[in-house]
């Protein structure tokens, strides 16, 4: 792969962030809602919303606040949350790392689980093992993640009495060092497993496929005829099986994100789904847009990850 | 002159001889522990001076308080303020301050903090008050540190009750002088008066309040430290109370209830109070500039076609009352007894439907035969405007109306954009609104009546009501400082609107907060609510 593609592919990611902002952008504004109703709360009276409204400069036309929104963010200011009345680049920056934590957890999980599942029913296709699987993901697949939390939280956390059903730490014990690594762990696990059973499911349906399908191919044959043990020639299926998968994991960061909201919400895990939420109830916008970026962002540059991870999987594929 | 030293001190003291009440404890209270509460919102900042928000009031009132407070009954009791009189008929107030009160961080509270808070912070950023008092208020006075005094351009009488924590609390003029109070870093790192100070606040995740140790209240607060768990979902509120994760829960749903009520390792308290808005009433809001909802027959129809026992049992699972009156019974000296409120009569809508010319002609739905404004033919159909959350009253509605032959379309629409369609574009025929009254019927009825509060500003008067005689008893009522003049007022008001019925009044929504057995001592009427709290380790 040429630096040069790289440099070209990265130049991409710019207009395409701005796209992304100036649609969100007007796509806030045209929803109904207003936001110092929203702030205002029961009792306000008309003098409060016009002064809430001048301080935030939501008096202006839509196109100079939009026009003074984007100068900000070129300077790398997202601007000040209308409800926290903070900067947004810190709101976001105080949850991320929780959210970072939920989705890579669940990202690994799933991809690492979902190619050992899929593989292994590949390899007893159509047999007992193979059906189990293919059954369990169809179900994980189609279960909604809100429900399977709730689900998980009524009967491993409070069924088992084994996990605790909200938050990141424990409340009453501030631990510190690897007690608190391990308090943290404690924490994660359900809403990791919560979040990467929908993404095990469709990653160990696609692994099967792909080798099964490869399986057949005359390679394969190739290979065993010359002898090979079988564990060379699942090695050989699964990297041609691999690049559908790769592609899918890497185009669902933004589904992850959705479900993450989803999963932090009922377990209380102090993300940025949370934030999220409230932003759009109380239509912040400031916030609303950094989300955008961040998620958007996020998106663009894994599609650019996906596609150099293509590369070195598939030695045909060569960019220019 | 009036002169009201202390006055519930005696009251108070006879309630204690006569009924055991939740905090008269039979042992002395544990000392120490740690009590998890949970909360169903991040409250973004911790100052209650610069926003009604209920999210910041329940995390953030225990650090701070007002001039006065609240017992059980919603009636002042002595708190920075140990005395004050009430002068002019109510045009002024005059405040002694305790002399023995610190700002966490050392420095003595005096009147100048009082002042300062209520003309920089209060009166442009606190909503209710704002919009109670910066009309009316001449000015604010301190003679000396411990005096403060309050003058009004006419008598003002809901004063006393708009002093405590949740409607009016004390920041540190020290900390605040000359900065942005809605930016000031205190927010986030808050110095208050109260039970409580502030350790740590992890946006998103917990707050942690440590005691107090120089509380001016001898021998409170009795708990060493408070956490506040940020848990949005109330389910999972729930969960974590039944698996010992959190200690107090602000609110139960319904269906929980009764099965917390049978554990012995829960109690439960209702209490109409809550720092978002208090003694809350579900309103079915009529808009009278619809030539269908003119008619006073249609809307007493649709008031003896609603089951209100029903909405009480199947929306609130029995955690309610049906209202009685306009006002909450939980404000019990302006609540009227025995009004001729519409009953439950199916026969009595149809006689009062078919009477106003909406007539039954084989259809489900009564079409318009000589209804003024109407054309002949037209159908009784309305929309009904709520928060999604409310949608089971649109079940009910639609259940209840289309019974009597009015065809109800439910339209639910998130808070954001509610306000605005009722309101700005007043674009509905019928909703429901949760119209809390507050703490007095001057901060929390009178909006919805009054007809100069027809306007965009939300949760004013929805109905466009407008009556001449309504409009100055209340003006007269605000004036009013004698109870029981007032209150004689205010039943006027009501005996007036039941009849007009620009809305009707479905049911009183308290809610049921939840606590772990081994805790004890809350005041769930304020939002100081573990001041004097203990939990047994």
């Amino acid at each position: 792969m040429s630096p040069r593609y790289l440099l070209r592919r990265l130049a991409h990611v710019v207009p395409a962030v701005a796209g992304i902002l100036v649609v969100a952008f007007v796509v806030i504004q045209a929803a109904p809602g207003d936001p110092v109703l929203a702030l205002a709360g029961q009792h306000g009276d008309a003098a409060y919303h016009a002064f809430i409204r001048q301080k935030f400069g939501l008096d202006r036309p839509v196109l100079e606040q939009l026009l003074v929104y984007a100068g900000n963010v070129i300077r790398g200011d997202l601007g000040h949350s209308w409800v926290h009345g903070r900067p947004v680049a810190s709101l976001v920056a105080e949850r991320l790392p929780a959210t970072l934590l939920l989705m890579t957890t669940a990202l690994v999980l799933s991809s690492l689980a979902g190619v050992l599942l899929g593989v292994a029913a590949a390899r007893r296709a159509d047999r007992p093992t193979d059906l189990g699987v293919r059954l369990a993901a169809l179900v994980g697949y189609a279960t909604p993640s809100f429900w399977l939390a709730q689900l998980a939280a009524l009967t491993l956390a409070l069924g088992t009495g084994l996990f605790p059903v909200q938050g990141i730490s424990d409340a009453r014990r501030a631990w510190t060092g690897w007690r608190h690594a391990l308090d943290v762990l404690h924490h994660l696990a359900l809403p990791a497993l919560v979040l990467a059973a929908n993404e095990l499911a469709l990653t160990a349906r696609l692994v099967r496929a792909g080798v099964v399908d490869a399986l057949g191919a005359e390679y394969i044959r190739t290979a065993r005829a010359k002898g090979l043990p079988e564990r060379a020639v699942v090695r050989h299926a699964l990297r041609n099986a691999l690049l559908p998968v790769v592609t899918v994991i890497g185009g669902r960061v933004g589904m992850l994100f959705t479900g993450a909201v989803l999963v932090e919400t009922v377990f209380a895990w102090p993300g940025l789904g949370q934030l999220l939420l409230s932003s759009v109830q109380t239509r912040d916008t400031p916030v609303l847009l950094g989300l955008f970026l961040l998620v958007s962002g996020a998106v663009v540059v894994t599609n650019l990850l996906t596609d150099v991870a293509y590369a070195w999987l598939d030695p045909r594929i060569r960019y220019e | 002159m009036t002169r009201l030293l202390r006055p519930t001190a005696l009251l108070n003291l006879a309630l204690l001889l006569v009924i055991p009440t939740t905090v008269g404890a039979q042992t002395a209270p544990a000392r120490g522990g740690t009590l998890v509460v949970a909360i169903s919102a991040d409250p973004g900042h911790l100052n209650p001076a610069i926003t009604t928000s209920g999210a910041t009031h329940a995390a953030a009132e225990l650090l701070y308080n007002g001039l006065l407070g609240r017992d059980e009954r919603g009636e002042p009791t002595p708190e920075l303020a140990e005395s004050w009189t009430i002068e002019q008929n109510g045009a002024a107030y005059h405040f002694r301050l305790r002399p023995d009160v610190r700002w966490h961080d050392g420095t003595p509270f005096t009147s100048a903090d009082v002042k300062f808070t209520f003309e920089e912070v209060l009166l442009k950023l606190h909503a209710r008050t704002r919009a109670s008092m910066s009309g009316v208020l001449a000015g604010i006075d301190t003679p000396d540190i411990r005096t403060v005094v309050f003058r009004f351009k006419q008598p003002y009488a809901p004063l006393l009750l708009q002093l405590d924590a949740t409607e009016a609390p004390i920041i540190p003029r020290h900390v605040y002088q000359g900065s942005d109070p809605q930016t000031n870093p205190a927010n986030l790192q808050p110095v208050g008066t109260g039970p409580f100070r502030f350790v740590s606040y992890r946006k998103g995740a917990e707050i942690r309040l440590a005691r107090n140790p120089t509380y001016f209240k001898p021998g409170l607060p009795h708990l060493d430290a408070i956490v506040m768990r940020v848990i949005p979902a109330a389910g999972t509120q729930v969960l974590a109370l039944e698996n010992g994760e959190v200690d107090f829960l602000w609110a139960v749903p319904g269906p929980d209830q009764s099965r917390l009520r049978t554990d012995a390792r829960f109690r439960l308290a209702q209490t109409s109070y809550h720092p978002g808005g208090s003694n809350c009433i579900m309103t079915v809001g009529f808009n009278l500039q619809r030539p269908l909802l003119t008619d006073v027959r249609v809307r007493r129809a649709i008031g003896h076609a609603l089951d209100r026992e029903a909405f009480l049992r199947q929306v609130l699972f029995g955690e309610g009352r049906v209202a009685a009156a306009p006002i909450s019974s939980e404000l019990a000296w302006a609540h009227a007894a025995g009004l001729a409120m519409p009953a439950f009569d199916r026969a009595e809508a149809e006689r009062l439907l078919d009477a106003a010319g909406w007539k039954k002609e084989g259809e489900a739905t009564r079409v318009a035969r000589g209804v003024a404004g109407v054309a002949d033919g037209a159908r009784l159909a309305i929309d009904f405007l709520h928060f999604p959350a409310f949608s089971k009253y649109g079940e009910l509605m639609r259940q209840h109306l289309g019974a009597v032959g009015i065809d109800v379309t439910p339209r639910p629409l998130e808070p954001a954009v509610f306000a605005p369609t009722v309101f700005k574009d007043r674009s509905f025929d019928t909703n429901v609104i949760s119209y809390c009254n507050g703490p007095d019927p001057e901060i929390g009825v009178r909006r919805m009546y009054h007809s100069s509060q027809i306007g965009p500003a939300p949760f004013t008067n929805a109905a466009a009501y407008r009556n001449d005689r309504v409009d100055a008893l209340f003006d007269q009522a605000g004036r009013t400082v004698e109870r029981d003049r007032r209150s004689a007022l205010y039943r006027q008001i009501q005996e007036i609107v039941v009849q007009d019925l620009p809305y009707f009044w479905l049911v009183e929504t308290p809610t049921t907060r939840a606590w772990a057995a081994r805790c004890d001592g809350f005041r769930p009427w304020t939002g100081l609510f573990a001041e004097a709290a203990s939990c047994k380790p």
